[in-house]
C-alpha cells in the first residue's frame, strides 16, 4: 500500500467508467498510430504508384524545338533536328547523379518518323523494361504486352488506322518488324504511336547509340525535384532538363494531402480524447469532494491531493497508450492490406516510437488532468467535510 | 497544550458578513476532555476546525505548545494533522473502496513508500481497540453506522496523535451505538489522549471533564478547572 493504492482502487471501483474512458482514449491513440503508420506507408507507396503513371523529368538535347504534326498527330516537343544524345554517355551521366536512389525509372527514347501503308506514323524506340516503369497502365487489346527485337507494339488508334493486328509485318527502314501486341486506349499520345525495341530501331535506322530524349521518373518525397533536375543538368551540359511541374505538383499535392489529412484527423482525435480524460477527472473530483476534504484533514498536503488525481489520470493514460498503440498497429496492418498498398507497406514496430508515443500520451494526460487536479488540491477541507 | 486567543472568524457568506466567532478564548490542557455545546449555528464546528488547524481565523491566535499555527507554513500544518492532531466527524468519511483495515491506514497513503509492517500491526491494534479486529477485511458498506464510526476512530488513532477533535461523532447514531462511541472516547482520554468533543447531547457532554458552551460566536460558559498555568499565561 502506498500513494498508488487510492487511485488504483478508485479506478477499479469505477471499473466500467475507467474502462470506457481508457477505451475511448485508446481508440484515439490507436487511430493516431494507425494514421501515422498509414501515412508513412502511403507517402512512399502512393508516390511510387503515382510515378508509374508517367515521368516527371524530361531530358532532351538543347535545341530549338519544332512541333511536328503528322496526320493530326502531335509529336510534342520532339526535335526532328539532327540533334541526338549519345545513349551510353547520357544514361551513365543520369545514373551517376547524387540523388540516383530517388530515380525510379530512366526511359530513353529514339524517335523515327515513318510511313506505313502511305500513312505517316511515329515510331518510338524504347527500353521496354524502363518504359513499363512509367507506363504501368499499358495493357493489350490483342497479342502480348512484350517487346523483343523486331517486335512492335501498336497504339490503339495507330493500329486501327493502319489495320494492324498481332502477327502483322511492318517494314521500317528496310527491316521487317512484327506486331506482337495492340495496346488498349490510354487517352494519351501513346495511342497514335508505334513502339519498337530501342536498339533494334536504332540499328534499322543506322543510328546506333543515338537517342532523342529521356524521360525520368523521380521520387520527390525526400528531396525537391529542382535538386534532381539541377543534378542531371550539371552532369549533362548539353541537355535541356525540364521538370514537368504540373506532374510533380499534383503528385506531391496528393501525397501531402494524405499526410496532412492524417495529421489533422489525429490532432482532432487526440484533442477529443484529452478533453474526455480531463472531464472524467473533473467529475471524479466533484464526486469525491468529501473524500478529498477528509484526506486533507488527515494531513495530506495540497501537493499530495494534486498528485493523487494526477496519478489517476496517468494510470488511465498509460493503459490507453499501451492498448491504443497495439490496436493501432493491428488496425494499420489490416488497413494497408485492405487498401492494397503492396508488400513494402507494412507497419513497422519501433521501440523508440513506442516510447515516444507513451511519453507523449502521458504528457497529454498530465496536461488534461492539470485543471481538475488543481481544482482538487484547492478544495477547502473544512468546507468539503461540513457540507453534506 | 492548545491555546486560542480572541478568535474571530467571519465567513464571506450569503447573509451579509455575520461573524461565526466573535472573540473566543479557550485553553485546552494536555489530557483534558473538553465538551463544546451550543445551539445549531453557534460556531462550535468553526471553533473546532480552527483549533485543529483546518481553518485559519481572521483575527486572534492559536498556539500549540506555544507555537502560533498562523506562523506555520501550510505544509507544517498539514504535517501537524498527520502526526499530532486527529479528527473524527459526524459522518465517518471512510473511503468506500478500501477495507476497514485499509481505511485505518489511509493517513499513510500519501507517500510512495509502502506502509511498513509495524504500522500495519498497529492499525490492527487500533481496530482491536475499537472492537473491530474481526471485521478488518470488510468494506465500509458492509458495516453498521456504529462500526463505521469506530473504524473512523481507529483511523484517528493510527497516527498516535496527542489530541483528538471530534465533531458530533454520535450525531448520526442511535442512543446505544452513540454511547459505545462515547465510552471509547472516554477510555482513550483516560489513557492520556486530549479530546475536544462537539456534541448536542447533554448526557454525553457531562461525560467530559469540562463543559464549554458557545452562544452566538461567543464563549457563554466554561466550567473547566483552569488549565495548568503555563498555557494560560502564554
Ligand atoms: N463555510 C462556511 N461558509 C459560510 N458560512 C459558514 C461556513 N461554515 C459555517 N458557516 C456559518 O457560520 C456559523 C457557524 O457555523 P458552525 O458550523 O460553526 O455552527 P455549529 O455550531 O457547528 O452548528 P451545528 O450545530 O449545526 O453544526 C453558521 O451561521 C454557519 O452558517
Ligand atoms: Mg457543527
Amino acid at each position: 500500500m502506498n500513494i498508488l493504492t487510492i487511485p488504483l482502487r478508485n479506478l477499479r471501483r469505477k471499473l466500467a467508467r475507467s474502462l470506457l474512458t481508457a477505451v475511448v482514449f485508446a481508440v484515439g491513440v490507436a487511430s493516431v498510430t494507425a494514421l501515422v503508420e498509414l501515412s508513412k506507408a502511403v507517402g512512399e507507396s502512393l508516390e511510387s504508384k503515382l510515378a508509374a503513371y508517367g515521368a516527371n523529368i524530361l531530358v532532351s538535347p538543347k535545341t530549338e524545338t519544332l512541333s511536328v504534326g503528322y496526320g493530326g498527330m502531335a509529336l510534342g516537343d520532339v526535335s526532328v533536328d539532327i540533334k541526338y544524345f549519345k545513349e551510353d554517355e547520357t544514361l551513365a551521366a543520369i545514373a551517376g547523379i547524387h540523388h540516383k536512389d530517388r530515380l525510379s525509372a530512366v526511359a530513353p527514347k529514339f524517335v523515327l518518323l515513318a510511313r506505313v501503308a502511305d500513312t505517316p506514323v511515329g515510331v518510338i524506340g524504347v527500353d521496354f523494361e524502363q518504359e513499363r516503369q512509367i507506363k504501368s497502365h499499358w495493357f493489350t487489346e490483342a497479342g502480348t504486352l512484350s517487346l523483343d527485337s523486331f517486335g512492335l507494339l501498336a497504339g490503339s488508334e495507330a493500329a486501327a488506322r493502319l489495320g494492324l493486328a498481332p502477327g502483322a509485318v511492318v517494314p521500317l527502314e528496310g527491316r521487317d518488324f512484327t506486331v506482337t501486341g495492340v495496346l488498349g486506349p490510354t487517352g494519351s499520345e501513346d495511342d497514335k504511336l508505334l513502339f519498337a525495341d530501342l536498339h533494334a530501331l536504332q540499328a534499322a535506322a543506322g543510328k546506333i547509340n543515338r537517342i532523342h530524349f529521356v524521360e525520368v521518373a523521380a521520387l520527390c518525397a525526400g528531396c525537391p525535384i529542382e535538386e534532381i533536375t539541377a543534378q542531371i543538368a550539371s552532369s549533362l551540359p548539353g541537355a535541356d532538363v525540364k521538370a514537368m511541374q504540373q506532374v510533380v505538383k499534383s503528385r506531391m499535392m496528393t501525397v501531402d494531402f494524405v499526410k496532412h489529412l492524417a495529421f489533422a484527423v489525429s490532432g482532432v482525435i487526440l484533442l477529443t480524447a484529452c478533453v474526455m480524460i480531463g472531464l472524467s477527472i473533473f467529475s471524479s473530483v466533484n464526486e469525491r469532494k468529501n473524500e478529498i476534504g477528509l484526506l486533507r484533514a488527515l494531513g495530506f498536503s495540497k501537493g499530495s491531493v494534486f498528485l493523487l488525481m494526477h496519478l489517476e489520470a496517468l494510470l488511465l493514460g498509460a493503459t490507453a497508450a499501451v492498448i491504443g498503440q497495439a490496436a493501432g498497429f493491428a488496425a494499420s496492418g489490416r488497413l494497408m492490406a485492405l487498401l492494397d498498398l503492396g508488400e513494402q507497406a507494412a507497419p513497422t514496430f519501433d521501440p523508440l516510437q513506442f516510447a515516444l508515443v507513451f511519453v507523449g500520451v502521458a504528457a497529454l494526460t498530465s496536461l488534461a488532468s492539470l485543471p481538475p487536479a488543481l481544482a482538487a488540491s484547492r478544495i477547502e477541507p473544512s468546507q468539503a467535510l461540513v457540507m453534506l | 497544550m492548545l491555546v486560542a486567543k480572541d478568535i474571530v472568524k467571519t465567513f464571506a457568506g450569503e447573509a451579509g458578513n455575520a461573524p461565526a466567532l466573535r472573540g473566543v478564548s479557550l485553553a485546552v490542557a494536555a489530557g483534558e476532555f473538553v465538551a463544546v455545546t451550543g445551539r445549531s449555528g453557534s460556531g462550535k464546528s468553526t471553533l473546532l476546525n480552527i483549533l485543529s488547524s483546518l481553518l485559519t481565523p481572521d483575527a486572534g491566535q492559536v498556539l500549540y505548545d506555544g507555537r502560533d499555527l498562523a506562523a506555520m507554513s501550510a505544509r507544517e500544518r498539514d504535517k501537524l494533522r498527520a502526526t499530532d492532531f486527529s479528527m473524527v466527524f459526524q459522518m465517518h468519511h471512510l473511503l468506500p473502496y478500501l477495507t476497514a483495515f485499509e481505511n485505518v491506514l489511509t493517513p499513510f497513503l500519501s507517500s510512495w513508500r509502502p506502509v511498513d509492517a509495524a504500522r500495519k500491526a498497529f492499525a490492527l491494534e487500533c481496530l482491536e481497540r475499537v472492537g473491530l479486529a474481526d471485521k478488518a477485511e470488510r468494506l465500509p458498506g458492509k458495516l453498521s453506522g456504529g462500526e463505521q464510526q469506530r473504524v473512523a476512530i481507529a483511523r484517528a488513532l493510527v497516527t498516535r496523535p496527542r489530541a483528538l477533535f471530534a465533531d458530533e461523532p454520535t450525531g448520526s447514531l442511535d442512543g446505544s451505538t452513540g454511547r459505545q462511541i462515547m465510552d471509547i472516547l472516554s477510555d482513550l482520554n483516560k489513557e492520556g489522549l486530549t479530546v475536544v468533543l462537539v456534541t448536542h447531547e447533554p448526557l454525553y457532554a457531562r461525560m467530559a471533564g469540562r463543559l464549554v458552551e458557545i452562544a452566538d460566536g461567543r464563549l457563554a460558559a466554561d466550567n473547566g478547572t483552569p488549565a495548568p498555568a503555563p498555557s494560560r499565561t502564554v
